[in-house]
């Protein structure tokens, strides 16, 4: 259906309203967006951002409402028709083929229509340049780097004269260097008269290069001002619907006994990696990514052999041969990726909160499901899990509720350490609050934690202390009171 | 007002119900249906000895997938149990005369036990931990087992009947009651309600559950899965071996490849039934569902004339099927 209407807007949503099952996942959202100008959306994860992009995108059908694009009414698209009309999405977990090269997936689908391979190649190339990108058209997309997987989704959309992209959280895998390229990108395009929508949970760069912002809350729309009149606590306060004085909670500081050393640890990444953490405390630790951080919480996990007299607990030696021997010493650990290390995506919200503890409500070889019922129950609602019921499955739930859940399931353990790898990791602003008070409370209650991520302030803001690990060594320790993020950035970045 | 309106959404919702289970269950329907026709235009099937018949030709199968069910609900597969099944089988045949039906019966069930352990022991120190891996490696060992079978008996088939000891198990197996159950009967239900039991209330059984769903995640959470999968080949191996016997029993001979068939016929039965072949969902519940329906549909294309050559197509069409229909589900599911 394509009727005329007299709008300046590039693209207009009016009164957009998707309910699915048991949730009103957008409630009559309006939007405007015009050419040349950055749009950045903000909102905690279940806010509608993405509902709203994939019924842009032709993926789900609306309920109701208008969309207007370039003065056309669209009523039912298909993803196809969508990006034919100019209107690409690259999503965060990008759409390319891996097994084919980069020229290929810039015109997948119109090969022959572009010039057969060496039409293909040389329009690629064009495209390519366009946007500073060098990567070779004739790689395999499976050997690039997600930055340079960006640039392929950027060509691709560009072939389609797209005049509006969208953007999906593109920030959350790149260097900072990577970052600085795309934000070139981004004011090229601006320049080009595209749109662009950018959503992120990172406001720093809502506000650095976004011109206009709109803040998403519970499928509405709360708020769509220029950046220049929007603050970073307003924009917080919006998104969450309350006030939060700070985005951090002040650090414990109830720091006691040594009860974990590690001396002279040696593995195949790791250098001679001494460490010690106290009763009480949040020990923060500072390392890129290849630097060793990850093999460390192997290795204190049983997953990688290291010595035997490398790891003391309580000043005693101890031998970790697997996951369950460190379980059994008190440790227990929320590993870096949430969907594959951490969660059993197909099963209820219960059985990925009871996985820890299950063992020990087995009596004879029987497991006893009423009492499993109670502990998942009290976790729910100590930990604040949104959930419909401890039976739904917990792929429905939002990032922060499944990280909460993963964190709830070690807590009937009471862990002597537990290791956070990247707890906050495309966590909203309010779910990650929540995780910091949890942090604080398990070490209030006598554990210590060791918290590994590349978020700088929030390791500073929640340790007592800092490690910086570079090249397999712990290279440097601070004062996360007193020490600059430089500081400890400059001894993370340093290498033997 | 709601006192009428009520009842009319119970029944909506159980309608609906209905209507989503014949969705996600199109081959229950399309047996279902066949087996009304059969019924219909041929008047054998209705018949005491038809009915006879199919609980019989159930045998060995039942158990086969039963044990099957625990592997792929733990996201493997175990391809070995044809070779375990003529090993047991010819195994047990030919200790009857030297040491007696029942240490023979008891020897083989534990050549099925230590094949299994000896997947098990092959995937674990060979570190695979995909579906595909175990495929290989239960393929491989397979032939193994078979080409023992084969070796063992020097090619030549065993005849139970042949034997100079008693026999009476092996009959009784085939043919004795107890009751007005059949022998055969009430070991299927037992071994059923063991298994059930284990998968429902014991701690393993959840162990087998939790590392279908992620391995990953379940082992950094303190799952045992290296235990679970001693487990599942164990339980494989030993369901299998029962089926063994069951089968000598029933033809009174055994044969080094007569386990052939009931590799892919158990893997079939539990998929028919609904768990799933990704892993992490499932039932033996449903398998005993999935392996009627087989037997059934085994039955009814018998007394319809259709050759046992577009029967397997049949079958491969159903295994297709399904497996399609499971990833169209889970589509839905993830939205």
């Amino acid at each position: 259906m394509v009727e005329e209407s007299a709008t300046q807007a590039l693209l207009s949503v009016r009164d957009v309203s998707k309910a699915f099952p048991g949730v009103k996942a957008l409630d009559h959202v309006s939007l405007e967006v015009t050419g040349g100008v950055v749009h950045g959306i903000v909102g905690e994860n279940g806010a509608g951002k993405s509902t709203l992009m994939k019924i842009l995108s032709g993926v789900y059908e609306k309920d109701s409402g208008e969309i207007v694009y370039e003065g056309r009414t669209i009523d039912k698209i298909t993803p196809l028709e969508s990006m034919q009309m100019g209107l690409a999405i690259i999503y965060q977990e990008l759409n390319l083929v891996n097994t084919m090269s980069v020229g290929e997936n810039v015109f997948l689908g119109r090969f022959s229509e572009s010039g057969g391979r060496r039409g293909v190649h040389a329009k690629a190339r064009k495209l390519l340049d366009s946007i500073g990108s060098k990567v070779s058209t004739h790689r395999m997309v499976s050997e690039l780097s997600v930055s340079d997987k960006q640039m392929v989704e950027i060509a691709k959309a560009l072939s389609y004269d797209s005049k509006l992209i969208i953007m999906d959280e593109p920030s959350s895998s790149l260097t900072a260097d990577e970052m600085d390229k795309l934000v070139r990108i981004i004011h090229d395009l601006k320049s080009k008269g595209i749109a662009i929508i950018y959503i992120s949970h990172k406001l720093d760069e809502i506000l650095g290069f976004c011109d206009v912002v709109t803040v998403m809350r519970d499928g509405r729309v709360i708020d769509t001002r220029p950046v220049s009149e929007m603050s970073r606590n307003q924009m917080i306060s919006m998104m969450v619907g309350r006030t939060i004085e700070n985005e951090f909670p002040p650090r414990p500081e109830s720091v006691g006994e040594t009860i974990l050393e590690i001396k002279n640890m040696n593995t195949r990444k790791l250098k001679d990696v001494q460490l010690s953490l106290h009763k009480g405390e949040i020990l923060g630790l500072v390392g890129l990514v290849g630097s060793g951080r990850t093999e460390l919480v192997r290795a204190l996990f049983g997953a990688d052999k290291v010595a035997k007299k490398s790891i003391y607990l309580d000043g005693k030696p101890v031998e970790i041969n697997n996951p369950i021997d460190a379980i059994n010493l008190g440790f227990a650990m929320v590993p870096e990726d949430r969907k594959l290390q951490g969660l059993l995506l197909g099963f209820p919200v219960e059985q990925n909160i009871s996985l820890a503890v299950l063992i020990r409500l087995t009596k004879y070889g029987f497991v006893d499901s009423s009492q499993e019922s109670v502990i998942s129950d009290r976790e729910i609602k100590a930990l604040n899990i949104k959930t419909p019921s401890g039976k739904t499955r917990i792929r429905t739930l939002s990032g922060g509720n499944q990280q909460k859940a993963i964190i709830g399931r070690w807590l009937e353990m009471k862990p002597r350490i537990l290791v956070l790898d990247e707890p906050t990791k495309g966590i909203d602003v309010g779910a990650k609050y929540e995780i910091y008070l949890l942090m604080k409370k398990i070490v209030e209650d006598g554990g210590a934690i060791i918290l590994i991520s590349s978020e700088l302030p929030e390791v500073l803001h929640m340790s007592n202390r800092v490690h910086t690990i570079s090249d397999g060594r712990v290279n440097g320790e601070f004062d996360p009171a007193v020490a600059s993020a430089d500081e400890i950035m400059a001894m993370a970045f340093e290498f033997a | 007002m709601s006192a009428v309106t009520q009842p009319l959404e119970a029944r909506r919702s159980v309608s609906q119900t209905v209507g989503n289970f014949l969705r996600d269950n199109p081959i229950y329907v399309a047996i279902v249906g066949l087996v009304v026709v059969t019924s219909i235009v041929e008047p054998k099937f209705l018949t005491y000895s038809n009915f006879d018949n199919i609980i019989r030709s159930a045998g060995t199968l039942i158990f086969a997938a039963l044990g099957m069910t625990f592997v792929i609900m733990a996201g493997f597969l175990d391809l070995s149990i044809g070779g375990i099944i003529s090993l047991v089988a010819v195994v047990t045949v030919t200790l009857i005369d030297r040491v007696g039906q029942g240490p023979a019966i008891l020897i083989g069930l534990t050549v099925g036990i230590v094949c299994g352990l000896i997947n098990s022991g092959l995937i674990l120190s060979s570190g695979a931990l995909t579906q595909a891996e175990s495929l290989f490696i239960t393929f491989g060992m397979s032939l193994v087992y078979g080409a023992v079978a084969l070796m063992y008996v020097q090619g030549v088939t065993q005849f139970l009947t042949y034997s100079e000891s008693d026999i009476s198990i092996f009959n009784a197996i085939n043919s004795g009651t107890i009751g007005f159950l059949s022998v055969f009967t009430a070991m299927a239900v037992i071994a059923f309600v063991i298994l059930f039991i284990i998968e429902r209330r014991t701690y393993m059984g959840r162990a087998v559950v939790l590392t279908g769903g992620n391995k990953i995640a379940a082992r950094l959470a303190g799952v045992p899965i290296s235990k679970s999968i001693v487990m599942i080949y164990a339980i494989s191996g030993l369901l299998s071996a029962i089926g063994a016997v069951v089968l000598v029993s029933r033809v009174t001979l055994a044969d080094p490849t007569m386990g052939t068939p009931y590799m892919t016929q158990a893997i079939l039965a539990v998929v028919v039934g609904g768990t799933a072949l990704a892993g992490g969902r499932g039932s033996v519940l449903w398998t005993v569902v999935g392996t009627f329906l087989l037997v059934l549909l085994n039955n009814c294309l018998n007394l319809l004339g259709v050759s046992s050559y577009v029967q397997f197509m049949i079958w491969g069409i159903i295994l297709i099927t399904v497996i399609w229909l499971d990833t169209v589900k889970q589509a839905r599911v993830r939205g």
